[in-house]
């Protein structure tokens, strides 16, 4: 990328230099680029760039494909022309690079209403384009799938206002080793599981059943998909799929709910890094709270009942093993029924977890604690009588405030029981509106990265001020970065494994500078 | 008084020069060009106006445009300490020039302004003017005074035919001509395929420029061979084939494995480090057709071979030739290294330190110099740009040794690389070094070491060795952190 950046700037640089610079202002602003990780096996194993170079035609693009390796380093690039495209994903598997884009076909027509204004309609019809590109530079193949656009509509009080055309589930890849790709696309009627061989030939192609989320997971010889269908718990209504590559045939529906059935949020949908083999993780959800948990106080109620780890170790259901664990039950010494944790009367907010090469489940999120609003309690309790105040002091910022200091680990081991892993210090947010969904609030960041060498796993947290980099096996923070330190601003990204990308942004030089460190 | 015997006394020379090597020091912080030269930029930027040659208002602005962008580039180049006055090796290089003049009177009337480029790049460029400049790269490569006299002569003729001012000019009308404004309109009036059309004017002209500039070449080669001629030096034609392999150097394998040079430091090794455990693309077989590579119309440059084909009857056979005195190499080497080092190229700074070790050299500045190497190295780890001072290659691009010593310096482990620090800092070499590099352990002691990493204690600490050490040429890295 950094080539590619400088190779853009010196291209610029030295065509400004020769001529009018109208026609090279004209010209690079029909330029735009994507750039996206290349994964294989949940990997970072490159980058690629497409960029859009030109109008070809009246209904054509050209287009350059870059290819770096890990390291930023350019690998090769390749050209091609096609119809407006938007490169969505990127899988990569027997060197063999798969792309899938969204290949915008829709038409214009114009046409003059009762008062003979013109009219602009657009037809939804588009189509995903799925290409593999070789590491010889040769597109090896592509194939094209005519989809329905959806688009949203909102009565406002001048009329119905459209979106723009999208398609309603988009474009995932993955990688499934050895054998090739699995291809997930959906309409809003829908959807479809296709597999790829490494040449892109279409080895077989499934319809779903509908359902409000799809997220597909290759994993050896099977792919599978976990559901999100509608249901009473909001966060609920997971259901797991899988099919057998080699004969596309179906494995046994498991329908992510407890002993008690009650309902489960899946977290993280992942393989497990020992077997290879996919868990899911996440809340269990509790039936009577459950539906409330936008706002700081409706996380104190306790909305979830524990947490949940399940292991698909084979492609019967009787292969599937589940490990429960509550805290609503009053079964835990070091969190009360509501899930505060009662050494700092804290209470969690999972938003990731994974497990680690000895099989525990961690659970990340951060540590929050909700205090009365006496700003607002008391006045309102005051004003009782005189009926419009009490409903601007309750109504108008609630009655509950907030604040969080902490990340917070919790370990579910093999067996199912759990324990606090770790209070991370963090940057303090205060919640200051109780009204407000939490989410507007606790903006952290949670990921893992890995180094699969020494079997070490690392949290990334990245906080308002700071990014933390969390060593789980130490129990220790390895390292904290400013984001802002003077004039230079620092961001974190995922990088090669058992790596971080830095980038650092010197206001004062202006100039970016790019680095992959081990962690 | 007894008659030494031959072996002996040639022993005896050796060592005398070895030892002179080791102890003179190199260059002075106030020989960096931005100090050396800086009355030379003043008054070149007042002497360097650009003459009124054409008519044309338009012409004329475009020609000044360039004029200034060479002023531009020589003063910016000198204010940025891209050239370095070291009185051993400029007046060697000075010697070649005033050999070559003295024999060739009427065509160079004039000394050209020799500027010396601490660049490792294998080169040399003619900047018209009458100004000529000679980067380390090229007096390390060559090996022999006759190969380093064909690079100068050739840019001296260069500057003779006034190569650079005719292209200032050939571009200036160009680029305000009619016809170059039509096809850039045309451009702009094309719906499809814009950036296309656009790249193909470009290159149009860069086609024609670059005919003309190997027309230039050629010319610059024959005059060239005429000027040495004159001179009494031999010419041949061989040297353009050496020129081909420039760019070999980190292709060139070491003699040893990269374990055995820090297993003479007692540091702990580990093969693992140098082996890649990427599972990157850069790992993969990949085989894109090279498209950065430039199409052989647009170079400027002939091919080597086609150098040597059209030149190699004017060699002269038989010819002696006279090696590079020992000390203006090493003295080249050393400021290119430590040039790659202030720049932290880490990674090709320690491979030719360890192509040095290869040669049996044991002058104790390349421990230093490794020292600095791998506390630099931590030092960057701290700052989280390791990533950048190791400069990772790609491997097609280098020898099996180079990309072990890659690996290594990308995947030691850092409580291993804060070892390997203080080992060196304890190292033994440090009895026989001067004060300066002496002061400079100390400074990287508190970059890469001090449990204080604030920058208010680099910057004391660099404030410290600046004040202490005001004419070290080691001061130009200190200063870097003084702010």
């Amino acid at each position: 990328m950094k080539k590619i950046l400088s190779a853009l700037l010196l291209l610029l640089a030295v065509y400004l230099s020769q001529a009018q610079t109208k026609v090279f202002k004209e010209i690079s602003d029909e330029i735009s680029s994507q750039v996206k990780a290349i994964r294989q096996d949940n990997v970072l194993v490159g980058y690629v760039v497409f960029t859009q170079l030109e109008k070809a035609s009246a209904d054509s693009f050209n287009y350059k494909l870059t290819i770096m390796d890990e390291n930023l380093n350019d690998i090769g690039n390749i050209s091609f022309r096609d119809q407006q495209l938007s490169l969505k994903t990127v899988s990569f598997e027997q060197d063999v690079l798969a792309l899938g884009y969204i290949k915008n076909t829709v038409s214009r027509s114009e046409s003059k209403n009762k008062r003979g204004r013109t009219i602009t309609t657009t037809s939804n019809q588009a189509s995903v384009f799925v290409q593999f590109v070789s590491l010889q530079g040769k597109i090896l193949n592509t194939s094209n799938f005519n989809v329905q656009l959806s688009r949203d509509s909102y009565y406002t009080r001048y009329g119905i206002i459209y979106s723009p055309w999208y398609l309603k589930h988009s474009i995932q890849l993955s990688n499934i080793p050895q054998k090739g790709f699995a291809c997930f696309y959906g309409e809003d009627q829908k959807s479809y599981l296709l597999f790829f061989n490494p040449s892109g030939n279409i080895g077989w192609k499934k319809t779903l059943e509908n359902a409000e989320a799809y997220t597909i997971l290759a994993s050896k010889q099977d792919v599978y998909v976990l559901l999100k269908k509608n249901e009473k718990m909001v966060e609920g209504g997971y259901e797991l799929i899988g099919y057998n590559v080699n004969d596309s045939s179906l494995y046994p529906k498991h329908i992510l709910k407890d002993k008690q059935g009650n309902s489960l949020k899946a977290l993280s949908f992942e393989n497990d890094p020992v077997t290879g083999k996919p868990y899911i993780s996440g809340y269990i959800i509790n039936p009577s709270k459950g539906n409330k948990f936008l706002r700081v106080k409706h996380f104190g109620r306790g909305p979830y009942s524990g947490v949940f780890t399940i292991n698909i170790k084979g492609d019967k259901l009787a292969d599937i093993q589940s490990n429960y664990a509550y805290w609503a039950d009053g079964s835990q010494s070091f969190m009360n029924t509501k899930g505060h944790f009662t050494e700092n009367n804290t209470f969690p907010r999972f938003e990731t977890s994974f497990k680690d090469y000895q099989g525990n489940t961690f659970f990340v999120g951060s540590a929050l604690t909700r205090k009365p609003r006496w700003g607002m309690i008391i006045p309102g309790v005051i004003t009782i009588p005189l009926v419009i105040p009490p409903i601007y002091f309750f109504g108008g910022g609630g009655s509950v405030n907030g604040k969080t200091t902490q990340a917070v680990v919790l370990k579910q081991n093999p067996k199912g029981a759990i324990s606090v892993e770790q209070f991370i210090p963090a940057n303090t947010i205060r919640i200051k509106n109780g009204l407000h969904p939490i989410t507007d609030y606790d903006t952290r960041d949670y990921y893992l990265a890995t180094n699969s060498d020494t079997k070490t796993e690392y949290i990334i947290i990245d906080d308002a001020k700071d990014i933390s980099i969390y060593n789980v096996n130490q129990k220790k923070v390895a390292r904290t970065i400013p984001h802002k330190d003077g004039k230079v601003y620092t961001y974190v990204f995922p990088a090669k494994e058992g790596h971080i990308m830095i980038s650092e942004y010197n206001k004062k030089e202006r100039y970016t500078r790019v680095s992959i460190e081990a962690l | 008084m007894f008659p030494l015997k031959p072996l002996l006394s040639v022993s005896l020379i050796f060592l005398f020069l070895q030892v002179n090597a080791q102890t003179k020091a190199l260059y002075n912080y106030q020989d960096l060009s931005h100090l050396f030269y800086q009355k030379q930029k003043d008054s070149l930027q007042k002497a360097w106006v650009c003459p009124v040659i054409y008519k044309e208002k338009e012409t004329q602005k475009k020609y000044k445009e360039f004029w200034d962008q060479r002023t531009d580039f020589v003063t910016g180049a000198i204010a940025a300490d891209d050239y370095i006055h070291d009185q051993e090796v400029y007046n060697y290089i000075d010697g070649i020039i005033s050999q070559l003049m003295q024999a060739n009177k009427q065509l160079m009337p004039a000394k050209p302004f020799l500027l010396i480029d601490r660049s490792s790049s294998v080169n040399a460029y003619a900047m018209g003017n009458n100004v000529i400049v000679v980067n380390l790269g090229l007096i390390v490569f060559s090996q022999s005074r006759e190969e380093l006299s064909l690079a100068i002569a050739h840019e001296l003729s260069h500057n003779i035919l006034e190569h650079a001012e005719n292209a200032m000019k050939q571009k200036a009308e160009w680029l305000s001509s009619e016809e170059y404004k039509k096809t850039l309109n045309a451009v702009l009036d094309s719906k499809y395929e814009r950036l296309s059309r656009l790249k193909k004017v470009l290159e149009n002209y860069s086609f024609n420029r670059s005919k003309h500039q190997r027309y230039h070449e050629s010319d610059a080669d024959s005059m060239a061979i005429i000027l040495l001629k004159k001179s009494n030096i031999p010419f041949n034609a061989d040297f353009f084939i050496r020129l081909d392999s420039a760019d070999d150097m980190y292709h060139q394998p070491l003699k040893n494995p990269i374990k055995s040079y820090f297993a003479s430091y007692n540091l702990p090794f580990e093969d693992t480090w140098t082996q890649k455990r990427s599972k990157g693309l850069s790992t993969r077989a990949y085989n894109f057709r090279d498209t950065s590579h430039i199409e052989d119309s647009l170079k400027t440059h002939p091919d080597c071979i086609e150098r040597y084909n059209k030149t190699k009857s004017q060699s002269v056979s038989n010819a002696s030739y006279t090696a590079i005195p020992a000390n203006v190499q090493e003295r080249a080497n050393k400021m290119l290294i430590w040039n790659m080092y202030s720049n932290m190229s880490l990674t090709p700074c320690l491979y030719r330190i360890l192509l040095e070790k290869d040669k049996g050299n044991t002058d104790e500045w390349y421990d230093f110099m490794i020292h600095n190497i791998i506390t630099g190295l931590y030092y960057a780890d701290r700052e989280l740009n390791r990533f950048n001072a190791v400069g990772v290659v790609q491997k097609e691009y280098i020898s099996k040794n180079y990309y072990e010593l890659q690996n290594m310096l990308e995947q030691i482990p850092r409580e291993q690389l804060e070892q390997y620090c203080k080992v060196f800092q304890n190292a033994g070499f440090w009895k026989s070094m001067p004060s300066g590099e002496k002061a400079l352990k100390s400074f990287m002691y508190t970059l890469a070491l001090d449990p204080d990493n604030s920058d208010k204690n680099k910057s004391q600490a660099a404030k410290t060795f600046t004040a202490d050490n005001s004419t070290s040429m080691y001061c130009e890295f200190a200063r870097i952190f003084v702010k």
